[in-house]
């Protein structure tokens, strides 16, 4: 390791926090200005508070949307590799052919097979029946496990830190590791099935067992995430609430239903919520355990990747992009409204 | 939550004292109940480790095998050839470092921005805070790869790529809108009578806020940290596109890429590197015990 | 990112009257000005006879080469900024799919080429569809150079590379202790030998059953090809194809000699563990085969396909140097002379005694090195019964359409080669309307 190159590392960072640091501080210090001190606003400190993050996030989330729903209304690809501009491409031409397409893009990610044979709907019922699956396990054991660990016991951190190592592991190995393993011949998956008697199934090239394998390993992957997640959230959960509820009579499913579950909520719901929208957008899984690109086992991201992505077709990525990014919009405000995560410490 | 008196910040905190002592509930389990239960906990932790152990076992072998019907965890010929070739013949140490020196900078950044924010979420009523809040959400739902590109042009026209200026800044802020979400539900399982007996009392807003509400949320902050810390440390596909071709600056997911030809992956070092970069995470988790004990939240107290 | 990305996929992408209309190069450059061959070490005399530069320069080169094969080009590197101490040279290494996604993304971004780029063959096809490398024609003396090696990056006379290395074919390894000195002259042979050394968890045969790749080198050995005359509509659906198809098949599901279920590094372990006998795969893994098996390595071309009496033809590609659009004035002198210099006769040696890969250096090729050495002449044989891989856009089309076939076949068993090549067809139809 260069002591040189560390010191430089180590100082530019510093730097750009300190920079960050004045940014934030001048930015701070306007809007204390104006809100405060001039508009008297009421409700200038929730402001202070959130403009410094709201900058940041419009800057490195906002510009790309807006850019690739540009990019989706032209025909912008390998071989017309142009900058349409604003907007849409309608006055861009890229090797004299006109860039705008219109809603074409968004018709064909409708209508045209995403790869071989498979239309959209079929990636995206399987999509769902992925997310559903994986989450349900994910909350469930993950509770579980958090549960059983929610007490005073010895082995307490040996078993949390243990339990994180799959998460701990980076993927790009883990996964490669798996999916030699699930080698119907040589994997160890099938070898430890067959110790016990079980002939094991073809992970790799049945669509059943390949969609049950991708399932398993993400399992893996995620629980450890949710336990973590939901330990914490039991922890502050006070001990003597359940003091109380056991003087009272109550069974321990009564407490778990009537104290636990309404406690854990704030932090359950943001927890399904995330799971759910990073399962379903989780790439690396599936585009690995599904080694023989089987179409039964596609989601919609895997799908996106190979139709546009590897084609640099960047018009048309855009628009499968944006179709997927408005059903998981659509899946969250109405998960949120209705699970009232919106209410704050008010009411 | 009930409530009939409300503690002043110094019995909040004495009352936390005497929480850390007790387990869930007055009585203990008994013996049979902690043998299922840690036998429950023996399988799951069993179920974690095989395949990292499978990991382990790579790492070991000799010609960067990636298969073997060998199940022992230590093969034959086992050596540590890997971890020395990528310990002391790469820059390993230097990416190490590197991605060190981001995650725990951007972490607390982000925790920062994230507590104070999450405060502002929770506490108050303004109009677009349910907007703001799904948006927060919505940030979430975009797939990594797609911000690639225009990113990339973004950062060149910023002056950003080849340093580490973008990084920092996107790091801060990617792991926010989640970190928002859990805190302030943490937040709102606090009772804001407690932040209003010590306005009472004479604090701020702001001082409240720090004096009061922080300290009784140390496990979501604990665990914001956390999650910060394993999303930026794992991170590639901003590293890639912000740091680019500059070698100096490579965080480990840039560094470990070199291990992977076309096909002629070396499974050994990827294998070695890849238990190298997990023991910081796990270390972090072993002794992450102390923050993420119970906190206390004062609601339902009893009169 | 994984393992999957780093196809060794031919993507080729040139649609040629995407070229025709870009002007990227001179078409059928003017070669009257060519140089004489330059000697090792010395400072070539470019053809545009610029002088070298005086000042410092800086070279980006980005290259795929990883870990370990990347301290060769590194020490390259070395050793020309020793012999011109005013340059400096940045070896950067970047995984395949990730060289050609930053390089094809340097269209929008202009700033963040580099100003050399060491890559696969098939980076030519969408290089120069997205505009982003420059002709060579004119620039570089290619006299020096194995014509099947050039011909791989020229596209309608434009030469858009110089040749590293050259190979990339799939050949035959066979061990030795297992299967005896001399390998199998034909399919027959190759079934029956295969079929003595099959049981008990060992095989006769194996391959990477899951990659298209790996089905193109017996398409010649059944005279079938994957395009049509004019070079550009996929011919998928032929009796040809049929056969080649049911050649595999039948190595699998009839001869059993075959795993049940093979991936490119399963194939490979247990070849190396010697629980297999004889494995297809490409030239690169020469060097770590012979590493890890010693005299018991043996290589030849292919066998002959018995029924036809034809000799397979696997695709032969290598590495090459191509060169930014934007590079210009002493940067790209630079760049030219060292490419010159770092692939003249004395340094592709070298290469051979690094990397253990064949050379594309006439000279180089000729040496005692070469043609010493049992292992590269078994690989010299088989590059020479190789064809060079198409370049056009049509051809990732037409191997992903392949990778469905070669699964379907072999993974999953199915023997209805009829509909099997019927599903190849449509899906490269499809897939070549997009473009």
């Amino acid at each position: 390791m260069d002591i040189d190159r560390s010191v430089a590392a180590l100082s530019e960072v510093l730097f750009t926090l300190a920079v960050f640091a004045v940014g934030v501080a001048i930015l701070e210090g306007v809007l204390y200005l104006v809100l405060v001190r001039w508009l008297k606003a009421r409700l200038a400190l929730p402001i202070l508070l959130i403009a410094p993050a709201l900058l940041g996030l419009l800057a490195l989330i906002v510009y790309p949307l807006v850019w690739e729903l540009n990019v989706s209304f032209t025909n912008m690809s390998l071989n017309r590799l142009c900058d349409p501009g604003f907007p849409a491409g309608l006055l861009a031409t890229c090797k004299d052919q006109p860039m705008f397409l219109g809603l074409d893009n968004y018709i064909n990610v409708f209508t045209r097979p995403v790869l071989q044979v498979a239309g959209f709907f079929q990636v995206f019922w399987q999509t769902i029946i992925w997310t559903v699956v994986n989450v349900s396990f994910h909350v469930g054991l993950g509770l579980g496990l958090a549960l059983l660990l929610n007490r005073r016991m010895r082995l307490k951190g040996v078993y949390r830190a243990l339990i994180v190592l799959p998460w701990a592991i980076p993927q790009i190995v883990s996964l490669a590791v798996w999916r030699t393993e699930l080698n119907a011949e040589f994997g160890m998956v099938n070898q430890l099935l067959a110790l016990v008697g079980i002939g094991g199934p073809s992970w790799m090239t049945d669509p059943f067992w390949n969609f049950f394998a991708m399932i398993m390993v993400n399992v893996w992957l995620g629980v450890p995430f949710m336990m973590v997640l939901l330990l914490g959230g039991l922890q502050s959960i006070p001990g003597d609430l359940y003091e109380a509820a056991e003087i009272d009579g109550a069974s321990s499913r009564q407490s778990f239903r009537h104290i636990t579950l309404p406690l854990l909520r704030p932090v359950l719901v943001p927890s399904v919520i995330l799971g759910t929208v990073w399962t379903f957008n989780n790439f690396n899984v599936p585009f690995v355990i599904n080694q023989l690109e089987l179409e039964t086992s596609d989601t919609l991201v895997t799908g996106l990747f190979r139709a546009a992505f590897q084609y640099n077709r960047y018009g048309f990525a855009g628009a499968y992009a944006f179709v997927v990014f408005a059903v998981l919009l659509v899946f969250v405000i109405v998960y949120v409204r209705r699970s009232g995560a919106l209410r704050g410490a008010h009411e | 939550m009930t409530s009939t008196t409300v503690p002043t910040p110094v019995q909040a905190a004495a009352v936390r004292e005497s929480r850390l002592a007790t387990s869930k509930g007055g009585r203990a389990d008994s013996p049979l109940k902690r043998a299922i239960i840690h036998a429950a906990l023996f399988l799951a932790a069993l179920i974690a480790i095989v395949p990292v152990l499978r990991v382990f076992s790579v790492s070991l072998r000799p010609n960067n095998q990636l298969l073997s019907r060998d199940l022992n965890v230590i093969p034959e010929g086992a050596t540590l050839a890997s971890y020395g070739h990528v310990l002391f013949e790469t820059d390993f140490p230097q990416w190490m470092f590197n991605s060190l020196l981001i995650t725990v900078g951007t972490s607390l950044v982000g925790l920062i921005f994230a507590a104070t924010s999450a405060y502002g979420f929770s506490r108050f009523k303004f109009p677009g805070r349910g907007v703001g809040l799904t948006a927060l959400l919505a940030t979430q739902l975009i797939p990594a790869t797609m911000l690639l590109v225009p990113i990339l042009i973004l950062a060149i026209q910023l002056d950003l790529v080849g340093t580490y200026r973008g990084l920092v800044i996107a790091y801060s802020v990617t792991s926010v809108p989640f970190s928002i979400w859990i805190l302030k539900g943490y937040y709102d399982t606090v009772p804001i009578e407690l932040e209003e007996a010590a306005r009472i009392d004479g604090c701020s807003q702001l001082e409240a806020f720090v004096r009061v509400l922080l300290p009784l949320s140390t496990p979501a902050l604990a665990i914001v940290f956390l999650f910060n810390f394993l999303a930026a440390w794992n991170e590639f596909v901003l590293a890639r596109v912000l740091i680019g071709s500059q070698a100096d600056l490579f965080t480990w997911p840039l560094g470990i890429l070199r291990f992977q030809a076309q096909f002629q992956t070396q499974w050994g070092d990827l294998a070695a590197a890849s238990v190298l970069v997990s023991i910081p995470i796990v270390a972090l988790f072993l002794y992450s015990s102390k923050w993420l004990i119970n906190g206390v939240t004062l609601g339902g107290v009893k009169g | 990112m994984t393992h999957k990305l780093h196809r060794l996929l031919p993507i080729l992408v040139i649609g040629s009257l995407i070229l025709a209309a870009c002007g990227g190069g001179e078409i059928g450059g003017d070669e009257s000005e060519e140089p004489a061959a330059s000697a090792a070490g010395s400072e070539a005399a470019a053809p545009s006879a610029a002088a070298f530069p005086e000042g410092d320069v800086e070279i980006e080169l980005w290259t795929k080469e990883g870990d370990p094969q990347i301290a060769y080009v590194e020490s390259l590197a070395e050793a020309y900024s020793a012999e011109h101490p005013n340059v400096t040279i940045n070896v950067v290494n970047k995984d395949v799919e990730v060289l050609r996604e930053d390089l094809v993304n340097t269209a929008l971004a202009p700033e963040s080429a580099p100003e050399l780029v060491w890559t696969v063959a098939d980076h030519v096809g969408p290089f120069t569809s997205a505009d982003v490398i420059q002709s060579l024609d004119g620039q570089v003396d290619t006299a020096p150079y194995e014509e099947g090696a050039l011909s791989a990056v020229q596209v309608d006379g434009t030469t858009w590379g110089i040749p590293i290395s050259n190979g990339n074919q799939l050949m035959l390894y066979y061990n030795k202790s297992l299967v005896g000195d001399e390998p199998p002259a034909d399919t027959d042979e190759l079934i029956a030998t295969a079929a003595e050394n099959t049981g008990d968890g060992s095989y006769g045969l194996v391959f990477n059953e899951t990659e298209s790749f790996w089905l193109t080198p017996w398409l010649a050995g059944f005279d079938a090809s994957v395009f049509a005359d004019d070079g550009v509509t996929p011919t998928l659906d032929t009796p040809e194809m049929q056969a080649a198809l049911e050649f595999l098949y039948g190595l699998k599901y009839t001869e059993e000699v075959m795993p049940s279920e093979a991936d490119y590094t399963i194939a490979s372990d247990l070849f190396t563990t010697g629980d297999a006998a004889m494995i297809v795969n490409g030239d690169w893994e020469l060097g770590n085969y012979a590493d890890q098996m010693g005299d018991d390595l043996g290589v030849a071309p292919l066998p002959t396909v018995t029924s036809t009496g034809q000799d397979p033809a696997p695709y032969t590609a290598g590495s090459f140097y191509m060169v930014p659009s934007a590079v210009e004035g002493d940067a790209l002198t630079v760049v030219l002379d060292f490419i010159s210099w770092s692939t003249n006769t004395e340094n592709q040696i070298l290469m051979v005694e690094e990397l253990r890969r064949l050379p594309a250096n006439i000279e180089a090729l000729e040496d005692p090195i070469v043609t010493d050495d049992t292992l590269l002449a078994g690989a010299a044989e088989a590059v020479q019964k190789g064809i060079p891989q198409p370049t056009n856009v049509e051809m990732r089309c037409v191997f992903d359409a392949m990778n469905t076939g070669i699964r379907d076949v072999l993974g999953a068993g199915n023997d209805d080669f009829a509909g099997v090549a019927a599903a190849m067809q449509e899906a490269a139809d499809n897939c070549v309307a997009t473009l």
